[in-house]
């Protein structure tokens, strides 16, 4: 009752202003409401401040630590859920402690090399060991019945747990739970502060922090594209590279806070110079970003069509990339001879490749194509890329995922933190071959970012392995009957 | 977002599992992961195709004899499901102590599927021909097939008590427990 004789009362308030005060009080209302997007405009141009001159306010790290806080409470609240259930459980052996969280991959990981052909090498010792009465001359092999138990248990093993497939998924199991279901294990433990607390960070991810990210993007394409019209008018050709330098890595920091990175770079003494070539691991695009932020680089690829080909074509305004039609890819002495003519010239960027050829799920690195190692003009600078799991997995698996489902993904994680190690430059050796060369950087990569250094192709990721290593195998086998 | 699986693991299943099985419960979690990362087209069953591009069982010389084997007799209709697919790795398990063994690892449970490496008609026979499928697999193309038909008699010579030119069960058990073939077939399983 009270409320409509409020609204009647203020209905005939209005209906009793003049024109002149209705003006007024519309005037006056736009400009309120104009203050208020005040805030948009002014964070725009702050993150644009900050991108320019290379500063931070450390919002990011502070809201990192925030989030690590949170997903250990999260945890902890699991793992107490977790040790109840499984008291239930009737255990049928003394074998295995239950509840004993620890990294999946750790205990299987380790730093040695694993050759495709090594791995076929585990237990020979026992096998040898079974063979001391064979036949004395070389012609007479024997054969026993037992000699398939070797292959066979390593097939099964294989079969559980093999070293390649794992490297194309995300690493799936955490220690600790970071609040995304996309992370979630296929337990599903119901807690209800725990789902309350993944609810609210759902909300807080695609309705604040997604929002917020999207208009950053805009932000970053509105200064690309401003660029790119001050790049054709600008008079003087010399310095357009100069200002291409600069608009690059101010797009690249603009970029990285849409995805929340915070990025640290270790060794920058060892930061790529011009006239090199630049080679890391390949985790997903977002590589490309992280490594702009900190140095301009002339991209090396294949022509894409669609928002990609837009995306390469605007970057070649501000720099010379080097970009090939699908169909000269497969012409590998073109694409060094392009190399090596971009190389020649001393003021083009460093040219960055990933040889690994597809992205990996950053616990591993992959064969290194040995394409960029046969170039021996230019020093390489190797790079270790390492990303922090907890916050967001940055992994692109591209069988799972389109890349603008992955850009969105990445848009509504909490934050990709990554470690950036420089290394220092390596030059192929003179009696060196290139593929040795490859190995070489691999391991040094390998080394410094804590990765397992495998010789598996990465390729494997959508092809089977030549028939050449099945013969192998069998020519090794053929060998060890033959000896005693 | 979401789960990425459509087929979750029960815990009623679990619980029926790990009691026959004699697994933990982490365990066949782990190994429920490792198929679900298997099953790419989450189908809720792998194939051959799935098995097969696993690049360690790929070069592995007796890796599609292996498929068989798992497809054949675990499987059905070349497929093979997550309970099929436990049921045939807990024939793996270490039984070194009375207290971890259930009616699936036992000794016999091992080397039968030795003996069923061999024996793809199911005969409870090795015969030559099937002794020389094996053989060609393992050694390729390094031995002559008339030197390789040498090898296999003279192996199953040196074992065939009755002489009737293959081997049964009893006799394939007898030289293989000699060396120990259940101990070295034993898989760790990490939990």
């Amino acid at each position: 009752m009270l409320q409509v004789k409020r609204f009647n009362r203020l209905y005939h308030y209005w209906s009793s202003w003049s024109l002149k005060q209705r003006v007024t009080f519309a005037v006056q209302l736009f400009a309120i409401l104009g203050i208020l997007c005040l805030p948009v405009i002014s964070i725009a141009a702050l993150v644009l401040t900050l991108a320019v001159l290379n500063m931070t306010l450390g919002i990011r790290r502070f809201y990192v630590k925030v989030l690590t806080f949170l997903f250990d409470y999260a945890t902890k609240i699991k793992k107490d859920k977790e040790i109840a259930i499984e008291a239930d459980f009737v255990s049928m052996g003394p074998s295995t402690p239950h509840s004993e969280l620890h990294f999946a991959d750790s205990s299987i990981d380790s730093a040695i090399e694993l050759s495709p052909l090594d791995a076929m090498k585990k237990e020979d010792d026992a096998a040898q060991s079974s063979r001391i009465s064979r036949a004395s001359s070389q012609s007479d092999i024997q054969f026993r019945f037992s000699d398939i138990l070797d292959y066979t248990r390593q097939g099964l093993e294989a079969i559980v747990d093999d070293e390649v497939t794992k490297r194309f998924t995300s690493a799936d199991e955490m220690a600790v739970w970071n609040l995304l279901t996309r992370t979630q294990q296929q337990h599903e433990l119901f807690s209800l502060r725990v789902t309350i607390l993944w609810f609210l960070g759902f909300l807080i991810r695609y309705f604040i922090l997604f929002p917020f990210r999207l208009c950053l993007f805009f932000l970053a394409m509105f200064w690309m594209m401003g660029a790119i019209l001050f790049l054709k008018y600008l008079p003087i050709s010399k310095g357009k590279l100069r200002f291409g330098f600069y608009i690059n890595i101010v797009l690249h920091r603009i970029l990285s806070r849409v995805f929340s990175a915070i990025i640290t770079f270790h060794n920058t003494e060892h930061r790529a110079k011009c006239g090199s070539i630049c080679v890391a691991n390949h985790t997903s695009p977002i590589d490309v970003i992280i490594l702009s932020t900190d140095n301009g680089f002339s991209m090396i690829g294949q022509k894409h069509g669609g928002f990609f080909g837009l995306v390469q074509r605007s970057l070649s305004q501000t720099a010379n990339h080097i970009w090939f039609e699908r169909s000269e890819t497969k012409d590998r002495h073109m694409v060094a001879e392009k190399m090596r003519e971009h190389i020649k010239n001393p003021t083009n960027l460093p040219i960055l490749i990933f040889p690994e050829g597809t992205c990996i799920n950053n616990t591993s690195v992959m064969m290194f194509k040995k394409g960029c190692f046969e170039i021996d003009e230019a020093p390489i600078y190797p790079v270790a890329i390492k990303y922090d799991n907890r916050f967001g997995d940055a992994f692109w698996n591209s069988s799972k995922h389109q890349l603008v489902q992955y850009l969105i993904l990445m848009m509504t994680s909490w934050a990709i933190v990554v470690d950036v190690y420089y290394l220092p430059p390596m030059r192929i050796q003179p009696n060196e071959l290139s593929t040795d060369f490859a190995r070489r950087v691999k391991a040094a990569i390998a080394k410094q970012g804590g990765f397992v250094d495998l010789e598996w192709d990465g390729g494997l990721k959508r092809s089977l392995p030549k028939a050449d290593f099945r013969e192998e195998e069998q020519r090794k086998f053929y060998e060890m009957l033959k000896t005693e | 977002m979401g789960s990425n699986a459509s087929i979750m693991l029960q815990q009623e299943d679990l619980q029926n599992i790990c009691q026959q099985t004699g697994f933990t419960v982490k365990q066949v979690q782990r190994l429920y992961s490792r198929f679900k990362a298997l099953d790419k087209r989450d189908c809720g069953y792998l194939t051959r195709e799935d098995l097969q591009c696993i690049p360690e069982v790929n070069i592995n010389p007796l890796g599609e004899r292996l498929i068989d084997v798992i497809m054949d007799d675990y499987g059905e209709h070349n497929k093979i499901n997550f309970k099929q697919f436990i049921f045939l790795l807990a024939k793996f398990r270490q039984g070194k102590f009375k207290s971890l063994i259930t009616e699936y690892n036992t000794r016999e449970s091992k080397l039968r599927f030795l003996f069923d490496m061999y024996d793809r008609n199911h005969d409870l026979k090795i015969d030559r021909s099937e002794l020389l499928d094996v053989l060609k697999m393992m050694v390729g193309g390094n031995i002559h097939d008339d030197q390789i038909a040498t090898i296999a008699d003279h192996t199953i010579g040196e074992l065939d008590k009755d002489g009737d030119r293959s081997i049964t069960f009893e006799e394939f058990c007898k030289t293989l427990e000699r060396i120990d073939a259940d101990e070295k077939m034993s898989m760790k399983f990490l939990s």
